[in-house]
């Protein structure tokens, strides 16, 4: 019998990505949440199978345990259907800012993601978790605790995040060797991570956070859309939705905002994209389509730039648009909404550093021996930096401040000494999304996985500080 | 989610998607019990592989398991000859040739999702039809009371499904019931403390008035029940124990009703073993609950930090905030 195939839980902040190892993308993508029953009694007088009675019955009473304590430790749901049953249940979020906060939701979670999802007996697998850089150990140790201890697995490897990014990287065309030192900027819903690694290893004391990140940017379209008065035409409740569409689907990075803007309003029609959504409440889309095709050219009045046209603009879709499909203009935001990580000051008023800044201070307060291989090989990973051309004009802002400091301390020489460069390389691949799930995978399914994992037997031997005992693999892969 | 469900969530999605908009694939899950499933597009977009590789194959064969699949997925499923390598069985979609209908999609996708259901319950489907036809020629002998007739001449083939390497499912059909024996390992120390209370409660809960109607069930801890006694290299000891349920004809009086009758039964022990992991998370959040309660205690029992005033040698006092 071939072994099993390893499993690969990545669990973020906002989403948990799960599969088998080998597959080149997760079978399962949904938001690490939980909901249970608020509060226990009345779950279990609910839930318990016997009917009304009252649930703490005197103990040694009845001989089974069913009618002692109800099975509302059972009653839950994760993912999307924990999100579908809000209304009943309560919500809980077990992971904050990347690491686990409560290990007792954290494990039932793990519980029906296995059982439920991915149909796998742990015992028969291993698995290999994910952790965020700066993870402390304890809670590693917990994390393998409940491994272990509850669900029995042949053997576990926890891995950095930022590590398995760099490894996912390896599938780009661009990348000649396969190295594990580079700068991986990871920026997912909440935050933004700049984490440098040397040879396998996290370098914490230069880890930089950036507050932008994907929800930011929907927030940001999402005012963008407000400010020219086009969410007139969207239910309340479909606006943030509506922003994070258009998010996704129409924009880009552009490499000169200003040019960008002239582009715009030189050919409007050709630049500007329509988006036409649905009432996701009641869902009609009576409208017969070709009066809203009619509406066209006066949507098309760039009514953001001229007040009156602005409120006959709002005023006409209150009438026609709220009880049909509706039609909005996708202007500016198209190329502004990505460009909040290039310059923050028109977005937030907190945090102003740009992001090829923080990676040039990020390389630059990391040892010096490494610092060529970090300019070398910054590797993207996360939905957010999924935009067109981000790689591009990252590389070409991190590639103008290198180039001015050394054309700065070639002057400073006198001329006397020349630089031969330093080579900046920002690596952009297809698996960029769930570039961390991807490189978990493709070290799962290399055979020297189970070589480097902590096994069984080690954990029974040694117990939960096994984990402590980092081993870097891929080195010989 | 107390019951686990039959049909593969990840088939299930997959096609869904597929069906869709068909798109390239190339990708190995698995189930339950060693089963291994690996979905492609080999040939082209619209042409969906899923191949399936399950463990116990060479004892579904002997019980009809290809013949019942035939008879599910007519028109889907490939001969042996072009069965992916590695594996024991390939249906082929072409989702060119899908039902017209959303409904019939869901229906086809649905059934899709239950292949490895479907494969496992062809010996639990020949044994109910031995039941039947034991039932018909069994004959009430005349003076029962005092013939003690031996029971074991109405008894049916003795079906042994090794469904894990070191597990298997005894199934017997009988004139008035089939039974179906578990055996039942258990690795880990803590597990076979959990599932022994489990078990034992498993069978007592089959006392309660509401469930007069469940199968009945026994579990014998270390001995093999006398059905299967006389098979020789059972194991015994303290890892071992075995789960008999007996069903009785209205269990399965109807195809829907031995339908899901079977589908339950088939994930016993996967039922068995998340119940037990989740019984392990339920103490250990009570153990982490039971801890913190400890630690208010014991910060509570800190000695109080005697305040002295604290004088600098030129008799200053420090201000304390």
């Amino acid at each position: 019998m071939s072994r099993q195939p390893p499993l690969v839980i990545d669990n973020g902040t906002g989403y948990t990505k799960m599969g088998f190892a080998g597959n080149s993308e997760p079978s399962f993508v949904f938001p690490t949440v939980i909901a249970t029953h608020q509060s226990a009694s009345s779950g279990s007088a609910s839930a318990a199978s016997s009917g009304g009675r009252a649930p703490p019955p005197v103990a040694g009473k009845p001989s089974h345990l069913a009618s002692k304590r109800g099975i509302e430790d059972l009653d839950f749901f994760i993912g999307d259907e924990a999100v579908a049953n809000s209304k009943t249940y309560s919500l809980h979020y077990p992971i904050r800012h990347g690491q686990i906060e409560n290990w007792d939701h954290m494990e039932r979670f793990w519980e029906q993601s296995i059982f439920k999802y991915l149909r796998a007996e742990p015992e028969d697998h291993y698995v290999l978790l994910t952790e965020p850089p700066l993870n402390p150990p304890e809670n590693r140790e917990n994390t393998a605790e409940i491994m272990f201890e509850s669900f029995n697995v042949q053997g576990l490897y926890i891995a950095v995040q930022a590590v398995l990014a760099l490894a996912a990287s390896w599938t780009s065309s661009k990348v000649a060797e396969r190295t594990l030192t580079g700068v991986v900027i990871d920026s997912g819903d909440g935050v933004t991570h700049t984490i440098p690694v040397a040879e396998g290893y996290v370098i914490g004391s230069s880890i930089k956070h950036i507050p932008i990140a994907g929800r930011d940017i929907t927030y940001f379209v999402q005012q963008l859309l407000r400010d020219r008065g086009e969410t007139a035409a969207i239910p309340p409740e479909d606006q943030l939705r509506v922003a994070e569409k258009i998010k996704e689907d129409y924009t880009y990075v552009c490499q000169d905002i200003v040019k960008e803007f002239k582009k715009y309003d030189a050919d409007p029609y050709k630049y500007f994209a329509r988006f036409s959504g649905e009432h996701s409440v009641t869902g009609r889309v009576s409208g017969v389509p070709s009066s809203s095709t009619d509406l066209t050219p006066s949507h098309l009045l760039f009514a953001h730039r001229r007040a009156q046209n602005k409120f006959e603009r709002f005023l006409a879709n209150r009438i026609i648009s709220v009880p049909q499909k509706y039609d909005l203009d996708v202007g500016y935001e198209r190329f502004l909404a990505p460009e909040i990580f290039f310059n923050p000051e028109i977005y937030s008023s907190d945090f102003l550093t740009p992001l090829p800044e923080v990676v040039d201070t990020v390389i630059q307060t990391s040892p010096i021996d490494v610092r060529r291989g970090l300019y070398k090989n910054i590797v993207l990973s996360g939905g957010s930096t999924m935009f067109k051309d981000f790689g591009k004009r990252l590389q070409r802002d991190v590639k103008a401040i290198v180039d001015g400091r050394i054309a700065g301390s070639e002057e400073r020489s006198g001329s006397l000494m020349k630089s031969s460069g330093v080579e900046v390389n920002v690596i952009s691949h297809k698996r960029q999304r769930y570039a961390v799930w991807y490189g978990g995978s493709l070290m799962a399914s290399t055979p020297e996985f189970y070589n480097v994992s902590h096994s069984r037997v080690d954990y029974e031997e040694y117990g939960p500080s096994l984990v402590r005992r980092f081993s870097v693999f891929g080195s010989a892969v | 989610m107390i019951l686990l469900e039959s049909h593969s969530v990840i088939i299930h999605d997959v096609l869904t998607d597929r069906f869709e908009k068909p798109s390239r694939a190339d990708i190995q899950f698995v189930d339950y019990d060693n089963v291994r499933f690996h979905l492609s597009t080999p040939q082209s977009k619209a042409q969906v592989l899923l191949s399936m590789g399950i463990q116990c194959w060479p004892d579904l064969v002997k019980f009809g398991a290809r013949e019942h699949l035939q008879q599910q997925y007519a028109g889907l499923l490939l001969g042996e000859a072009e069965t992916e390598p590695e594996y024991n069985v390939s249906l082929l979609i072409d989702l060119e040739k899908l039902p017209a209908t959303p409904e019939e999609q869901t229906e086809l996708i649905n059934q899709i999702s239950l292949l490895k259901a479907t494969a496992m319950s062809a010996p639990f489907l020949s044994a109910f039809a031995e039941q039947a036809t034991l039932q018909a020629n069994y004959k009430e002998p005349a003076g029962a009371q005092q013939m003690d007739l031996q029971p074991s001449e109405h008894k049916g083939e003795l079906k042994v499904v090794r469904y894990r390497e070191e597990e298997a499912i005894y199934i017997q059909a009988s004139h008035d019931h089939v039974t179906i024996i578990f055996s039942t390992v258990f690795k880990e120390e803590t597990d076979r403390v959990y599932g022994r209370v489990f078990l034992q409660e498993f069978v007592d809960a089959r006392q309660l008035q509401s469930l007069q109607s469940a199968p009945q069930v026994t579990y014998s801890n270390r001995e093999p029940p006398l059905e299967i006694r006389h098979i020789p290299g059972l194991k015994t000891g303290e890892d071992w124990g075995y789960v008999t349920f007996i069903l009785f004809p209205r269990h399965f009086a109807n195809p829907t009703k031995a339908l899901s009758t079977i589908n339950r039964i088939q994930l016993f022990r996967d039922y068995l073993h998340y119940h037990i992991k989740c019984s392990k998370a339920y103490m250990h959040s009570r153990m982490r609950y039971r801890v913190a309660e400890f630690l208010k205690i014991l910060n509570r029992a800190k000695p109080e930090v005697a305040h002295a005033e604290r004088k600098t040698a030129s008799g200053r006092t420090f201000r304390t905030r």
